[in-house]
């Protein structure tokens, strides 16, 4: 019971603000009831208090209203009187049944869109030590059909369950006005409807979950076999492939039809029931017709009001069972929604209002992922506004880990991260952000066009601006091959451009953010070495407009920087200028070595060869 | 063989096309007896649905006349018996619409999965694998449950509709014609709404695909989207899709709010009416009219609404699923651009019954079954006519030579490794096997002996054993496990949780890229395959893994046809024939003491090459190349 109450608390907290819109949307259905039950009332009145001509059987009821319409020799001559009326209270009914659906619908879709809206905000303010852990396709999956499972439960299950009820309620009075023992025997089955539903959708919710299991797992051997068809064909696997797709494709059609058959079960019983309540009135009514104690009119009245509130009744027990998935989804929701955001600092602060001009201090900075070994340790360097720092090192060296903490991606553990000389830990962190720019070795394009997306960081950016940044990154070249050219699509729905291609789209929109600080991590490692060497001139030609990190692993990609940092294991291992470095034994100097020990241990190689038979010359 | 294409779903079509659901239809053939019974089943409950007012109006008629009389039992036990038939139907018809409708998804698969097995790689270059996989998934799913309730509703809706007119003009043709009054409209009004309703729907899904689309991007642009403070833009995207999802929805929820309340105001102007003129001629000096009759009348015009509406939504739904049905029918008649030609069909079919009896040591195809040489032969490759990937390619190979293929990306040395597989054909001049031309031996004979190791390396679902036992289906296990070894896979193997049993996940996800790569080339290697073709990995694994998998590759190609695309200088160094290929054509060829002296382009490529490779190991302080290690 706790359980259920918890399920309501959350339901009602949903509703906020639309609470108002749900209670007039069940006023409008009690007033759309009342007048549906009331249409089939009219033939009532006028079968048994006109058309059987013994007006006098007629109940009380019945007189007093013939009198209100008019008295008995009236609606003889004017028969099309209670047409009209049928038609009117029909109608009635029907506006407020639109006004019902209308306020529930908008109701729900308002709570549906908070939900998603709140959803997607949340999921881009978590910081990214969530999303290590958290696997995309299950993201995907809470924050679309999730959401739709609760839009079912709102626009379908809430107002089906009032409706089933209210149509239930509403007419009790009225029956029990015009006849008492027909009443009780009407509702006699009633119970024994919902019960059954319930009971059924229970015990089958196993076939229930098996057929959407066999169907995952046929639908995960189709994209197997596609994605992996190169290897099918490979080893012309192509008959091995159909029989083990068979399996499954067996598995979900035997499923599949033991769910048919269980339905057929469940349809024709609960039809049966249905029927047998409404078998039950037309039984027992004749026979208190026969004997003279029931009038025709009142019958008709209670064969049609069954028939109106029996068949929603059974939807009942589908829609409670259906009740659990609602609660599943929005715990799966709830799991999202509090997990907690990105620090910001109280109001106004962390806003410095000078501009900043890139000065860069790291003082003994310390970072872990959670409880392993640290990944950076002892992290002390200084870059002054408008130089340039390289940072060369292996993977996994934690190169990548200092430009993290610089975005406060992560924040740092120990230490001191200073940027203008202000703690970047007490700086907004979206202020910080956007006084760097970065661009990282796969960077990420949106769904836009080329344009679009170069345009991101700075949307007032003119046209020759944008010229300018793609062909210092030398890609404008390639961009004005494209069928067309800078509105060319890219992502998904679009173009896929190469490792290189995004690689240079990223670094010119970089440019073009023009900011405080320029990162390049591992930026230029799908590039070719000839158009390598290009952008790193034309960067180094705005040599003092930012201040510059730039990570590699090319010793050839770094010496040009004002100061250059060996980084391994987590530790600065060698730091100074290129000169420096040179100068010192160590491992930078043993990376510069390596280009031309290459070229040199070719010519030996050849030189001895030369001693060997000379080989024929192919000339291409 | 990167080039740029883009993929556009197409639209819906809008009018039903009839030839295309008549093609559809066969797919249905199989299933006949059931569909007929579905109609059988339809039939029998309009009829009971016809015959439930009447046996009504029979009973009032008879306890007002009579009283309580045997023949009022009769009726009333006649109603519940035309109830329990009613159900029975129920109950048969979706029994039958189960086995037609799981019948006609499973045999669609099954075709629709042979042919995607069939069809050439440029048949998939241009398909995203989600856009495939929903044809045979949700598209066949829409497909197979429509047409059993389709037939059923058609049978059951006309027949109804036919049979309460019917049973009204049999009653009192005058009433009818007034109760008929409201046929008219109510077409009109469902016909009308449920398009509107089908519209609606569609831009639901398709904008719900949009949000979906917004959700992954971004999920998995969120550390750009931090780094570049778009979160504020983002959102505000986000909400105008939102903004259109709730319009959408809302409309969709307000068609069905007005549609309904018309149908059922319709529904009770037909009782009104019934009432009215009923009540008239009740009244009348020489009435007919019973009362019973007159409550009949009531009662089918309240149902009148239901067949016809029931009409109107099948018909939309047809429409709602030709889009599912053109692509579905399309797939199956997409004839794949490589396969057996005519001839070597025919050469099959009459070699077949000697190697049944094991009487014949030739190939399948009747040619013999031997791989001596290899030859293009001017071969020329492109995909857009002026565009040449390949330009009159010309080599031969012979048993025991490596063949490295070096240079740029997009050189077309994939190119060359894909015209060999035969996953393309060359445009212009021939690939010979022993001096035949492929194409007159069978693909799969051909395929069949070549050993393929990709540069992204695949694997399936499943143990390990079961992946590497897919370059050979019949090996034993110790032949996979000699295979393992071979190529230094077994080391890491034993260490993994089950070892050969271990269980490697979707794709092989479980295992790092370098162990994919062993495992990739312990499957080939079971394969034995007399031409083996290796696209090396770029991608950089830590130099122990790096030293096993060259050690492995080594291995394998001794002694075999093999095409190498190399990016490692012990495989190139170890070729016996390195093909610089740049712009679709060779530009130096020889072995590398040649090639080095030359000092052209492979030289400087592979001084290169050389240098990156050193630096990167001294950066990682694994053990250094040299050319001695060639």
């Amino acid at each position: 019971m706790k359980h259920m109450s918890a399920q309501f608390r959350a339901i009602w907290q949903l509703m906020e603000g639309q609470r108002l819109r749900y209670a007039s949307a069940i006023a409008a259905l009690v007033v759309a009831s009342c007048f549906l039950y009331l249409a089939p009332l009219v033939p009532q009145i006028i079968i048994d208090g006109v058309l059987t001509g013994s007006a006098e059987d007629a109940s009380g009821f019945t007189r007093r209203a013939v009198e209100v319409l008019g008295g008995e020799a009236f609606l003889r001559g004017n028969l099309w009187l209670p047409t009209v009326l049928i038609v009117i209270v029909t109608a009635i009914a029907g506006a407020f049944t639109y006004l019902r659906s209308r306020l529930s619908a908008s109701a729900c879709e308002r709570i549906v869109q908070r939900v998603r809206e709140r959803v997607y905000d949340h999921l881009q303010h978590l910081p990214c030590r969530f999303f290590d852990r958290a696997e995309t396709g299950d993201l995907i999956q809470r924050s679309t059909s999730d959401v739709e499972t609760l839009r079912t439960f709102l626009n379908t299950h809430v107002v089906e369950i009032g409706r089933a009820l209210i149509m239930m309620l509403v007419p009790i009075p009225l029956m029990l006005m015009i006849d008492v023992r027909m009443t009780l025997l009407s509702v006699l089955l009633l119970p024994v409807i919902v019960g059954f539903s319930a009971f059924f959708f229970l015990r089958v919710k196993k076939a229930f979950r098996l057929a959407d299991e066999a169907e995952a797992s046929m639908t995960a051997r189709i994209q197997e076999n596609l994605a992996g068809i190169r290897v099918v064909r490979a080893f012309a696997r192509q008959d091995h492939e159909e029989a083990r797709f068979d399996q499954r494709n067996t598995e979900h059609r035997t499923c599949d039809y033991r769910l048919y058959r269980l339905m057929a079960w469940y349809w024709s019983t609960s039809d049966l029931l249905c029927m047998a309540q409404k078998s039950l009135v037309i039984g027992a009514g004749a026979y208190w017709i026969a004997v003279g104690t029931l009038q025709v009119g009142a019958y008709f009245y209670f064969i049609t009001a069954v028939t109106m509130f029996i068949w929603p009744m059974r939807q009942m027990g589908r829609i409670l069972t259906d009740l659990g998935k609602a609660q599943v989804a929005l715990s799966r929701l709830d799991e999202i929604l509090h997990e907690p955001r990105e620090s910001v600092p109280a109001d106004g602060e962390g806003m410095p209002a000078e501009p900043l001009t890139g000065e860069i201090t790291f003082e003994n900075v310390r970072f872990s992922h959670g409880e392993h070994s640290p990944v950076l340790q002892e992290i002390s360097f200084r870059v002054p506004a408008g130089s340039s720092l390289a940072i060369l090192g292996p993977s996994g060296s934690g190169k990548s880990t200092i430009v993290n903490l610089l975005l406060r991606l992560y924040d740092y553990e120990a230490g001191s991260i200073r940027l203008d000389g202000f703690e970047l830990k007490e700086l907004d962190r979206k202020f910080a952000r956007s006084q760097m720019s970065v661009v990282m070795q796969e960077p990420f394009l949106y769904s836009k066009t080329l344009r679009e997306n170069l345009r991101l960081a700075r949307p007032t950016a003119h046209e020759e601006e944008i010229y300018e940044a793609t062909t210092i990154a030398a890609v404008h070249e390639s961009i004005a091959e494209f069928a067309h050219g800078y509105d060319t699509l890219v992502g998904e729905r679009g173009v896929t451009l190469s490792g290189g291609q995004r690689q240079r789209v990223a670094i010119a929109r970089a440019l073009l953010q023009d900011p405080a600080v320029l990162i390049l991590d591992d930026a230029l490692s799908a590039v070719d070495t000839g158009t390598e060497s290009i952008i790193l001139d034309a960067l180094r030609e705005r040599a003092g407009r930012h201040t510059t990190i730039l990570i590699a692993h090319r010793v050839s990609t770094v010496m040009h920087a004002d100061r250059i940092i060996v980084l391994d294991h987590g530790r600065i291992v060698q730091q100074g200028t290129h000169a420096e470095l040179m100068n010192a034994a160590g491992l930078y100097r043993r990376l510069w070595s390596a280009q031309h020990e290459a070229a040199a241990e070719c010519e030996q190689s050849l030189e001895g060869d030369a001693r060997g038979t000379p080989a024929d010359r192919t000339t291409p | 063989m990167s080039h740029e294409l883009t993929f556009q779903e197409e639209e819906y079509s809008r009018q039903l096309d009839f030839a295309l659901w008549r093609r559809i239809l066969r797919h249905a053939g199989r299933y006949w007896k059931q569909l007929l019974a579905l109609s059988g089943a339809g039939l029998t409950v309009a009829t009971v649905d016809v015959m439930l007012p009447l046996v009504t109006a029979w009973i009032i008629d008879e306890a007002m006349a009579s009283g309580v009389t045997p023949r009022l039992w009769t009726y009333v036990v006649l109603y519940f018996g035309l109830c329990a038939l009613l159900c029975s139907c129920i109950w048969l018809f979706i029994e039958l619409a189960g086995q037609t409708s799981t019948g006609i998804a499973y045999d669609l698969r099954r075709k629709g999965f042979r042919r995607l097995q069939e069809l050439s790689f440029s048949y998939f270059d241009v398909r995203p694998v989600g856009w495939l996989v929903t044809r045979l998934t949700s598209d066949v799913t829409k497909l197979s449950s429509l047409m059993p309730w389709f037939t059923l509703d058609l049978v059951w809706g006309s027949f109804l509709v036919l049979g309460i007119t019917g049973a009204m003009f049999w009653l009192n043709w005058q009433l009818a014609l007034a109760v008929l009054v409201i046929v008219p409209p109510l077409s009109i009004a469902s016909v009308y709404f449920q398009k509107r309703l089908l519209a609606s729907s569609r831009n639901m899904r398709r904008t719900n695909s949009m949000i979906t689309a917004s959700f992954s991007e971004s999920i998995s642009g969120v550390r750009t989207t931090k780094a570049l403070v778009r979160e504020e833009e983002n959102l505000n995207e986000f909400r105008s899709l939102s903004t259109a999802m709730h319009q959408h929805c809302l409309r969709n929820a307000l068609q069905s709010a007005v549609y309904l309340p018309i149908v059922v105001t319709l529904g009770s102007l037909g009782v009104g009416l019934a009432l009215w003129r009923g009540g008239v001629d009740v009244l009348g000096p020489d009435s007919t009219l019973t009362l019973g009759v007159l409550i009949a009348f009531m009662q089918y015009a309240a149902l009148f609404h239901m067949p016809i509406e029931e009409l109107a939504r099948r018909f939309t739904d047809l429409q709602a699923a030709q889009a599912a049905a053109e692509r579905i029918q399309t797939l199956l008649d997409t004839e794949p651009e490589i396969q057996d030609s005519a001839e070597v069909r025919s050469r099959m079919a009459a070699t077949a019954p000697h190697q049944a009896a094991g009487a014949s040591n030739l190939a399948e195809d009747g040619c013999a079954d031997t791989v001596r040489r290899i030859e293009f032969r001017n071969v020329s490759f492109w995909y857009k006519p002026d565009e040449p990937v390949l330009r009159s390619f010309n080599l031969t190979v012979e048993p025991g030579e490596t063949i490295a293929l070096v240079g740029a990306t997009g050189g077309g040395k994939s190119t060359i490794v894909s015209l060999l597989a035969r996953f393309y054909e060359p445009q212009e001049g021939e690939i010979l096997i022993d001096d035949t031309d492929y194409r007159e031996r069978s693909l799969h004979w051909w395929q069949s002996n070549l050993g393929i190791v990709l540069q992204s390396p695949v694997l399936f679902t499943g143990t390990i054993r079961e992946n590497i036992r897919y370059g050979r289906l019949d090996a034993s296990d110790a032949e996979i496990e000699a295979a393992a070894r071979l190529v230094n896979a077994e080391t890491f193997i034993r260490e993994l949780d089950g070892g050969y049993e271990f269980d490697v996940g979707e794709m092989g996800s479980r295992l790092s890229t370098g162990q994919r790569q062993l495992m990739s080339l312990a499957r080939a290697v079971l394969a034995d395959p007399r031409v083996f073709i290796l696209d090396e990995a770029t991608s950089s694994v830590d130099t122990e893994t790096e030293q096993l998998i060259q050690d492995g590759i080594n291995k394998v190609l001794s002694g075999r046809i093999s095409f190498v695309i190399a990016h490692r200088l012990s495989t190139i160094r170890a070729a016996s024939r390195i093909l610089v290929i740049d712009g679709g054509e060779v530009v130096e060829q020889g072995s590398h003491d040649e090639l080095i002296r030359e000092r052209g382009r492979y030289h400087d490529l592979y001084v290169g090459q050389f240098a990156r490779q050193r630096e990167a190991e001294r950066l990682s302080g694994g053990e250094e190349t040299g050319m001695a290690g060639a």
